[in-house]
């Protein structure tokens, strides 16, 4: 089955780890810190998500007792709505999309034997693992937790007394400056692994695309997060020493605060998407069995949607006060970049026009993301230009909106990479019975959350209150926030299933063959899951593109990155 | 990039440095507007800049992806500061 | 820079990863101090961040700047001396560069205490906070700088040097000197 053989020990390089500490805790191999990325995303996930369901029950039964949670209430609401945010962008999504699929895929379909600094991503990954801990802490200091919203607007979030929580906004802040860095030099190892360690052959016109998307996304990262960090030590600063840059009564600009907070905030929301899309854009051939549809098309609409997300950022703010010449310019950017990911989702509904589709569960996912997408997207429209966004900016249409485009980003996307990686990681497959169950009940119950919000955002309801009741135009429809609750403790249960399956599969599940999928990349060449220092005794060496399926003429529907035995002995 | 034949190289360019940096201290004493000499200053730092990226940093021995990256988050920082104008600084 | 590095563990490889990698960095630091640098700028040009030069030491910040400058130049001979093998070259120049970044912190640090005393607080106005905001993030970035560059001279004591991680090491030294060259106009002289 595989190509390991008795020699394979002999492998010049790094020495494989031993004992406990070396091989969970202290780990530099890839494979394992990608694993404790995926692990640690999805604990975060189930505190996540916790607060999701405190906050919906809330606005569902508003000022009952939540059981299993207890009292909300105004304050109590603050802190669920910021550090739901927070933890799903930055401690969920980050960490499952770049942290683990990157560490894992970058490697293995580059052909390398590890990152380019491998003690560096395990000092990342743990400085992410500290950040974590900062966020989980800062619930139990006096004060509770931060409650200025996810973006921390100053005057807000710059002085201890007007939310009423003084260390527990300061760690956020500090949590969050540990994440960056985390992640900072994360992107900077993802980067140069890419740029300096590709297989012989392995041109950048023959990178699988989910390397050009998790490659942008880090760049974006990296040259976003700056003036970002720049303001989270000002408004630190502002906190702790007493300095005004937020405060207008001291002559500094609250606004300031919004303009650095943007224009790392829109790029974020790409430096998720992207890697969830490369997922998708990876599973798509393998199970329609066609080549991707533009290869050349897809990197440039992803470089081309990398560089216009940095002048966009001014369309979160069309009502935030500032100067309304700035209005047009952005609405006209933002416009733009829904250029190049329509090209992207026609490229992908291309390659499965005419394939020979099969309803594997990654690609049932998949499918579902380039639906929920589509949706988000449109959304994001009427969201984008500034006549409706005045309308609209604050409401549930806004929060409908966006859980559309990162839910089907995290979760769809998300859950396609790791039904399709799944064998590779972990040696076996997941189990199709509660898979499939998993993936119905949350399509379904993920729409009856979302959908309705939209309604209720157009008839006025606005993000961030803690009793809807309390507004009489909005009391009518509180049949809404009912129907939502109650599909969201379905969408939980569902994700319950998730967590069985994932770690019975781990267990019990069916050994996993080298190449389960018949799929062409290179990490299907390497045994499930890839050895110590992956390939064996000689690098793998590359002979075409990644997508060569149903080539006229071959003996079989798809070819294999490698050249060579190896490849050919990787077969099912 | 071998270190002998540059080394004299290296005396020069921080000679050029010094020279530089004495002129943006002597800069405002210069009859010239008060625009005029803040903009001299910034020339002159800038020119220092390019001064120690290429020569000490090695720049101009490089690929064109290392100057890619060096110049990119320079046009952002630049692109940033201008979408910042109207809001802070331009009237109203 | 676009050849595969075939080999895995060969120090070519690394010195090619290294340099490639701290590119990387600088591009995120330059964008980190340009997002403060930006801040500083505007709010000085719409008027809410005065420039009080006249309490402000420019002969003492520019005799740190002369260090400053003159530091990279040692640490560029250091990287001259590391490539020719000249060990006990690169130990002087890496000495000198160390004690060029020591001076450097100590006379920002008498500034400091100059302007505190004088009761030019970081929360004394937007100017002031501007200023310890920057230049202690500055400072900060020359501390780092002098370790790196101290522990690579004590390496080089002990026979553990390499030479392109002179080269790295340098090649963030430069970039802390670089923005400095921006700093000092703009802080002390416009």
């Amino acid at each position: 089955m595989s190509h390991a053989s008795p020699t394979v020990t002999a492998v010049r390089g790094p020495h494989e780890a031993t004992g406990f500490f070396r091989t969970y805790l202290y780990a530099t191999d890839h494979k394992m810190i990608a694993r404790q990325y995926l692990l640690l995303g999805l604990i975060m996930a189930v505190v996540g998500g916790y607060l999701s369901y405190a906050m919906r029950w809330q606005l569902a039964w508003p000022d009952t007792e939540v059981p299993g949670f207890g009292f909300v209430g105004p304050e109590t609401y603050n802190v669920l709505v910021t550090n739901h945010g927070t933890i799903m962008v930055f401690f969920v999504a980050m960490p499952i999309l770049l942290g683990s699929f990157g560490n894992f895929l970058i490697p293995l379909m580059i052909g390398a034997r590890d990152m380019a600094f491998p003690r560096l991503n395990a000092l990342s990954f743990w400085l992410l693992a500290l950040g974590s801990a900062v966020v989980l802490v800062s619930f139990l200091v006096p004060g509770g937790a931060a409650s200025a919203g996810w973006t921390g607007y100053p005057p807000l979030s710059a002085k201890a007394e007007y939310t009423g929580v003084d260390w527990g906004l300061t760690l956020w802040l500090l949590a969050h400056a540990i994440e960056f860095a985390a992640f900072l030099l994360g992107g900077v190892n993802f980067l140069t692994t890419i740029v300096t360690m590709r297989a012989p052959g392995l041109g950048f016109g023959r990178l699988p695309l989910i390397i050009w998307q998790q490659a942008t996304a880090a760049i974006l990262f990296l040259l976003s997060v700056g003036p970002l960090i720049a303001g989270a030590i000002m408004l630190l600063m502002d906190r702790i020493v007493g300095t005004g840059f937020f405060l207008p009564e001291r002559g500094g600009e609250p606004l300031l605060w919004q303009h650095l907070f943007w224009f790392f905030g829109h790029p974020e929301v790409y430096v998720v998407l992207l890697p969830a899309l490369g997922a998708v854009l990876e599973i798509f051939p393998v199970f329609s069995r066609k080549p991707i549809f533009g290869y050349t098309l897809v990197v440039w609409a992803t470089i081309v949607a990398g560089a216009l997300s940095f002048i966009v950022w001014a369309h979160h703010m069309f009502v935030s006060g500032m100067d309304p010449r700035l209005a047009m310019p952005f609405s006209i950017t933002t416009i733009l970049i829904s250029v190049p990911f329509a090209l992207a989702v026609f490229a992908m509904i291309a390659s499965l026009y005419r394939g020979s589709i099969a309803f594997e569960l990654p690609m049932l996912w998949a499918l579902a993301f380039l639906a929920m997408f589509t949706t988000g997207g449109l959304t994001g429209i009427f969201l984008g230009s500034a006549p409706s966004d005045i309308y609209l900016n604050g409401t549930y249409f806004v929060v409908a909106h966006f859980h559309y485009t990162l839910i089907s980003a995290v979760i769809f996307g998300g859950y396609a990479g790791i039904y399709y990686w799944f064998p590779k990681m972990f040696g076996r497959m997941l189990g199709t019975r509660l898979g499939q169950l998993h993936f119905w009940s949350t399509l379904v119950s993920f729409n009856v959350v979302f959908f309705p919000l939209h309604w209720i955002g157009i008839a006025g309801m606005v993000r961030r209150i803690a009793n809807p009741l309390q507004y009489d135009m909005i009391a009518p429809h509180q049949w809404i926030n009912v129907v939502s609750t109650v599909a969201l403790f379905g969408l939980v249960a569902s994700q319950l299933v998730f967590f069985v399956n994932f770690f019975v599969s781990q267990l019990r599940g069916r050994p996993a063959p080298a190449n389960p999928w018949e799929a062409t990349t290179l990490e299907w060449t390497t045994p499930s899951p890839p050895p110590h220092g992956n390939w064996g005794e000689a690098l793998p060496v590359v002979g075409r593109g990644p997508y060569e399926y149903s080539v006229p003429g071959a003996t079989r529907d798809w070819l294999p990155q490698r050249t060579g035995a190896a490849a050919a002995e990787a077969r099912p | 990039m071998t270190g002998t034949t540059l080394t004299r190289g290296y005396v020069i360019i921080w000679i050029w440095l010094l020279a530089l940096m004495t002129v943006s201290l002597f800069a405002n004493t210069l009859p010239v507007s008060r625009p005029a000499i803040v903009t001299l200053m910034f020339v002159v730092a800038a020119v220092k800049a390019v001064l120690v990226a290429l020569n000490f940093m090695h720049l101009r021995l490089e690929a064109w992806l290392i100057y890619a990256i060096a110049t990119a988050p320079m046009l952002l920082v630049f692109g940033l500061m201008l979408a910042l104008f109207p809001d802070f600084v331009l009237p109203r | 820079m676009s050849a595969a590095t075939p080999t895995y563990a060969g120090t070519a490889g690394a010195a090619a990863r290294g340099k490639v990698g701290i590119w990387w960095f600088l591009a995120s630091e330059v964008m980190l101090f340009g997002g403060l640098i930006s801040s500083f700028v505007i709010s000085r040009l719409g008027g809410s961040a005065h420039v009080e030069h006249d309490h402000l030491n420019v002969t003492v910040a520019a005799i740190n700047t002369f260090i400053l400058l003159s530091s990279s130049y040692t640490m560029v001979e250091a990287y001259a001396a590391a490539e020719r093998g000249d060990r006990r070259g690169m130990r002087v120049f890496l000495g000198l560069t160390v004690l060029g970044g020591l001076a450097f912190l100590g006379i920002k640090a008498y500034e400091y205490t100059g302007e505190i005393t004088h009761g030019f607080t970081p929360w004394a106005g937007t100017f002031w906070s501007f200023y310890y905001t920057m230049t202690g993030l500055h400072a900060l970035h020359v501390l780092i700088g002098v370790i790196a560059n101290a522990t690579l001279c004590l390496g080089a004591r002990l026979g553990l040097e390499r030479p392109y991680r002179v080269e790295l090491a340098g090649l963030y030294w430069h970039f802390v000197d670089i923005v400095w060259i921006f700093l000092f106009p703009l802080v002390y002289l416009s």
